[in-house]
């Protein structure tokens, strides 16, 4: 009985984490789904909204609003990258070569970054005291971490802001067009390159957003970015790369697995059972959950 | 001098500007920045076998350097080894460890294979944490420290790394004019056409991922020993040993052994100086000025500095030598006989293909004989793509069965039915961008040839369709018409028996479709087969014996081309029932 | 509406059209003939913009739309039916339906669109919610029609919609487009291998073949003419 109770508390935790990996992991299908762009600097950018998050809380608003309010600016942050960068990189014309090149760029961007950031900001770890951080919900014989808890929440709200963007409105439903078929979408008047630019902004202020609500239990330094850059594209990879609720479900699934890998290995292995799903599902089912069939690039 | 002569007299030089600079050094530290600049050199070099030659970008070569150095090290540990011979069993774990990585994930396409890549090292860095080996220090051997790679002299460890860089350096070499070398680049730049030109793609990138595992492993063991004296799976396994190898190739210049040099000599002292001088109060330094590197470059000059200097060389260059080519004419030809012999040369039986939602071919059946012209017709969507490919091997039929002289190939794959006598030429023309109109013949010719032969093998073909003054110029500078014509000889110099040549007529204009017809004709001439897919009809009907006609997937007709023509049921396909109840029986 | 002068393109490395010149006028229903290869799609990508033309000019409502993009020439009122229908798979029948509407003067009659559409289809209203890319092709082939007709356009660019479709949806196809005719007096260019029923739905046609105009000629000189079927079958 005891043992069931244990299994229920690592369950709910994973899922608890889960919520947020999959915010995290809702912005790079987005912008891979839209853009056929793999980020590799979207861990930065929540690295980055961790301590702008930080920087909020030290002027006393509550890191959960707080993340919130790391959208504004990092949409026009992601739409400025989008324009000055990543547009201008063509690959010479070819869509493979330019997929390619764009994800070196990201590489480029991500190593600038994490390392300006270690410069600038210091390695060493901060962290946002919370009342709610230490203490607990008690849900039968499982305790539930109240950080946890409410960034797990505010993370399903925003995934649901963002469900309620691509299916109401016009814009959001114009970015799924572009994501499904280009050219399709630009005879309906579609501009597809500022679609682009939408794609990327939003999913770089979604990750941000992200590592707001991180920022409520997890320490907050520039080495973070790494840690959590391979858990994002597992999650895409395994909802399937483009869709949004595969990324979710993605998300939600990777958070358990890590959570339940501890129940046979340390802390320091936690990481082993995502990659073995991550080759698991590169072999056995490439496309994902979710997987939609290959646009025709 | 030859090129191939000149090359190896530039790798010497290479080697002796860098002994130069070893006994002129003096100061310990600049003898470390030599070692890295070489070490780094040849990891780039490595690297760039895999994917620069094939294309194959991997964004975790550093499990092979971590392999070399973790196993040369523990066995100094455990067994007391020397790390000279250690460093052979490394290699060998290596190329084991390629093997096993690279059989699965080859089959993965695009940016899935990038992916796969990333995961391994961290696989690895898991693994060694958790077999407790997160710290290995290198044991001080005060007896003998040469055996064990243990050098006081700091000069020593340049030479060392010199030597590996310019045993990769041969390496690179040797593989670069080799028929591998040309398989590479032909799979790299167009994987299907390589497929259709007799190149085993699946064994040209195995065979690379082998020989570009080996060359790290060996700098992973001598960076160990030379720099960092403890083995951590950070360090080895970690994102800066492939930030660091990506950025000395992809700012020097992928796909040839000049960048890695160019990368590393320029790279590497930048990022030491700054470490040194600012590295304190600015911990990161490197990795900014590396991250920025890679996005400049990504920016201005994708394929790296050597490629971009060569380029705007080559541009002016070409901009002078932009002198009036005579046009190509139609050879007044000679012997237009050679009628089609009676023998089956390819069969098809009941072939059928469905993709999700459409049946693209129905049981389609038709002989092809010896030396004849055939005609394959249809209205758009009939299936005549889909058939070729089915012929051509890229795709398998659910059912039926093709034979080719007198042999079941069904199902055989593109690269050994054009070993075994069927070419192909491509709707849209598939060339090696990067190849000199030779070379991409070349890659054909290897089929047969060894590549002393393919050389001349590929003049011949050129000569056979008229294009030998173009064989030194780049496919980007030809016309619709030379890029066919460069198609064609590349498939006549793989030796078939057959050609599928899919729609060569379309684009041209009037005396580009004299010209082609002439060629074809001449094709046939010579003893070969062809079957042509063709939309131009006024044109097929000059050059072809005989027209299958296709609808729907259905084979609709057969026989001359003028019965075809005015076959009531042809008409209907194209034109519809309608046309043909209004016109009541057709008139010319 | 429409005029075409002298235009040259070149896509994917070959010539696809050379030297073509049409005109559109206003309310009118040409339709464009001739065999696969022949760049007729091509052509109505040099129309709204997808391909660019090398030489020669694209005027439409009288100003020369060269230099713009497709989803600037769609806000102009050019709507593209595309070959192969081209329907947005993972969003809905009605999702995309209301995309169509997506051009800012289209979007205030989105409502009044959308009833319009869903009375000329039937089958879209029934299967409103419905992902598009569960649809059948004749089903998709009459979404891409609603989604070309809620831009509320004034020039509708139809390329091919009867390909892959079986011979009673084809006739279903043009029947309505019939009917869009009379009912809206829309402008209309079709382009279309199935040479009859394109031809007695026009007032004008022109056969194009190997990237050439070869033939022109008003609804029904061209039905009697054997020409056309040289343009396809040689001879």
């Amino acid at each position: 009985m005891a043992q069931v109770a244990e299994l229920l508390q690592y369950v709910a935790t994973g899922l608890l984490v889960g919520g947020v990996y999959a915010l995290m992991s809702i912005g790079l299908a987005l912008i891979f789904g839209v853009m056929r762009v793999v980020n590799f600097a979207q861990g930065d950018f929540m690295m980055l909204g961790m301590y702008l998050t930080y920087f909020y809380a030290l002027s006393g608003i509550d890191p959960l609003l707080g993340a919130v309010l790391t959208i504004p600016p990092f949409f026009v942050l992601g739409w400025v990258v989008h324009r000055g960068l990543l547009a201008r990189v063509t690959g010479g014309g070819d869509p493979q070569r330019q997929m390619d090149a764009q994800l070196i760029l990201t590489l480029g961007l991500s190593l600038v970054i994490t390392n300006a950031a270690t410069m600038i900001l210091t390695p060493t770890p901060r962290g946002i005291r919370t009342a709610y951080a230490t203490q607990a919900f008690a849900a039968g014989p499982i305790l539930l971490n109240q950080a946890r808890s409410y960034a797990f929440v505010m993370a399903l709200i925003l995934a649901a802001a963002v469900y309620v963007f691509l299916t109401r409105t016009d814009a959001g439903r114009a970015l799924r067009a572009a994501a499904d078929d280009p050219e399709a979408a630009s005879y309906q008047g579609i501009d597809v390159r500022a679609m682009h630019g939408l794609a990327f902004g939003t999913g770089i202020a979604l990750v941000a957003a992200a590592g707001g609500l991180l920022a409520t239990y997890y320490p907050i330094e520039p080495s973070v970015a790494g840690n959590f850059i391979v858990l994002m594209f597992v999650a895409v990879v395994l909802g399937g790369l483009g869709s949004i609720p595969g990324a979710f479900v993605g998300g939600l699934v990777i958070g358990l697995v890590q959570s339940l890998t501890l129940l046979v290995l340390p802390f320091q292995l936690q990481n082993t059972g995502v990659f073995i799903v991550f080759l698991l599902v590169l072999y056995l089912r490439p496309q994902g959950l979710f997987g939609r069939r290959a646009r025709a690039v | 001098m030859t090129p191939r002569a000149r090359g190896w007299l530039a790798i010497a030089a290479i080697v002796v500007a860098g002994l130069v600079l070893s006994f002129v050094v003096q100061e310990r530290y600049h003898h470390r920045v030599l070692t890295l600049v070489f070490l780094w050199a040849a990891m780039g070099l490595a690297w760039n076998i895999i994917s620069g030659y094939a294309g194959q970008i991997s964004f975790g070569h550093q499990v092979f350097f971590g392999i070399g150095a973790y196993v040369t090290v523990l066995l100094v540990v455990k067994t007391g080894l020397t790390p000279w011979i250690g460093m052979a069993v490394a290699v060998g774990v290596a190329i084991l460890a390629a093997v096993l990585i690279g059989l699965p994930t080859f089959r993965l396409a695009g940016i899935y294979f990038g992916l796969a890549t990333l995961a391994y090292p961290l696989i690895f860095r898991i693994v060694m944490d958790w077999l407790g080996y997160q710290e290995v220090a290198i044991p001080m051997k005060r007896d003998h420290p040469g055996w064990f790679m243990q050098f006081t002299e700091p000069r020593s460890f340049d030479l060392l790394a010199l030597g590996v860089l310019a045993a990769t350096l041969v390496l690179s070499r040797v593989i670069e004019t080799s028929r591998l070398g040309y398989r590479l680049r032909a799979v790299k730049e167009n994987e299907q056409a390589a497929e259709a030109m007799g190149v085993d793609a699946f064994r040209a990138k195995m065979t690379a991922y082998v020989l570009s595992a080996a060359p790290a492993a060996v700098v992973g063991a001598v960076y160990i020993h030379a720099i960092l004296f403890i083995v951590t799976p950070e360090a080895v396994f970690g994102l800066l040993v492939i930030s660091q190898t990506l950025v000395v190739s992809l700012v020097g210049g992928i796909g040839t052994l000049w960048g890695p040099l160019i990368g590393a000599a320029v790279m590497v002292p930048v990022s030491e100086v700054l470490d040194t001088t600012v590295g304190d109060r600015l911990p990161g330094i490197q990795g900014v000025v590396y991250g920025a590197a890679l996005m400049l470059i990504m920016l201005y000059a994708p394929e790296g500095l050597f490629w971009r200097i060569q380029q705007t060389i080559r541009s002016r260059a070409g901009r002078r030598a932009a002198a009036v080519r005579p046009a190509i004419t139609a050879p007044a030809d000679e012997l237009m006989a050679s009628a089609p012999a009676g023998n089956v040369l390819l069969e098809v039986r009941d072939v059928s293909k469905a993709f999700i939602g459409l049946q693209a071919l129905s049981e389609v059946s038709f002989d092809v004989h010896e030396r004849e012209i055939l005609g394959v017709i249809g209205p758009n969507g009939a299936g005549k793509t889909t058939l070729f490919n089915v012929l051509n091997g890229f795709l398998v039929p659910e059912r039926g069965a093709v034979r080719f002289c007198g042999e079941t190939v069904t199902g055989l794959r593109p690269n050994v039915l054009c070993q075994r006598g069927l070419g192909r030429t491509f709707q849209v023309p598939r060339t090696f961008p990067r190849l000199t109109v030779l070379e991409n013949v070349m890659v054909g010719a290897l089929v047969r040839a060894g590549l002393a032969d393919a050389r001349g093998v590929a003049r011949d073909a050129l000569t056979r369709v008229g294009m030998l003054d173009r064989a030194d110029g780049l496919p980007g500078g030809l016309t619709t018409l030379e890029l066919r014509l460069m198609e064609l000889a590349r498939c006549l110099a793989t030796s078939p028996k057959l050609v599928l040549l899919d729609e060569p007529l379309a684009g041209l204009s009037t005396d580009g479709v004299d010209v082609m017809i002439a060629m074809i004709r001449r094709v046939r001439a010579g003893g070969i087969t062809v079957v042509i897919i063709e939309h131009t009809m006024q044109a097929l009907l000059r050059l072809a014996d005989r027209l299958v006609v296709l609808d729907q997937g259905r084979r609709l007709a057969e026989g001359a081309p003028n019965d075809v023509t005015r076959n009531p049921a042809v008409i209907e396909a194209y034109l519809g029932k309608r046309w043909l109840a209004r016109a009541g029986a057709p008139t010319c | 509406m429409l005029t075409l002068t002298g235009l040259g393109v070149t896509y994917d490395g070959l010539r696809a059209l050379s030297d073509v010149s049409l005109d559109v006028g206003a309310g009118e229903f040409v339709t464009l003939v001739g065999p696969n290869g022949a760049g007729k799609t091509t052509l109505l990508k040099a129309i709204s913009g997808s391909v660019p033309s090398a030489e020669g000019r694209v005027v439409y409502k009288g100003r020369d739309v060269g230099r713009l993009r497709p989803n600037e020439r769609a806000a102009l009122g050019i709507a593209h039916v595309p070959e192969g229908r081209r329907v947005f798979p993972t969003l809905s029948v009605r999702e995309n339906l209301e995309l169509g509407s997506y051009r800012r003067d289209a979007r205030a009659r989105r409502a009044e669109g959308l009833q319009t559409v869903l009375e000329l289809f039937p089958i879209l209203k029934a299967r409103a919610s419905q992902l598009a890319g569960s649809l059948s092709g004749g089903e998709q082939q009459m979404l891409a029609l609603g989604r070309g007709l809620m831009a509320q356009p004034d020039l509708l660019l139809l390329d091919e919609p009867s390909q892959g479709l079986g011979p009673r949806i084809v006739e279903q196809i043009f029947e309505t487009i019939d009917r869009i005719r009379r009912e809206r007096r829309l402008t209309i260019l079709l382009v279309e291998q199935r040479v009859v029923e394109a031809l007695e739905l026009c007032d004008r046609g022109y056969v194009l073949e190997t990237g050439r105009v070869v033939l022109a000629g008003g609804r029904d000189a061209l039905l009697a003419d054997a020409r056309v079927q040289r343009a396809y079958l040689g001879g």
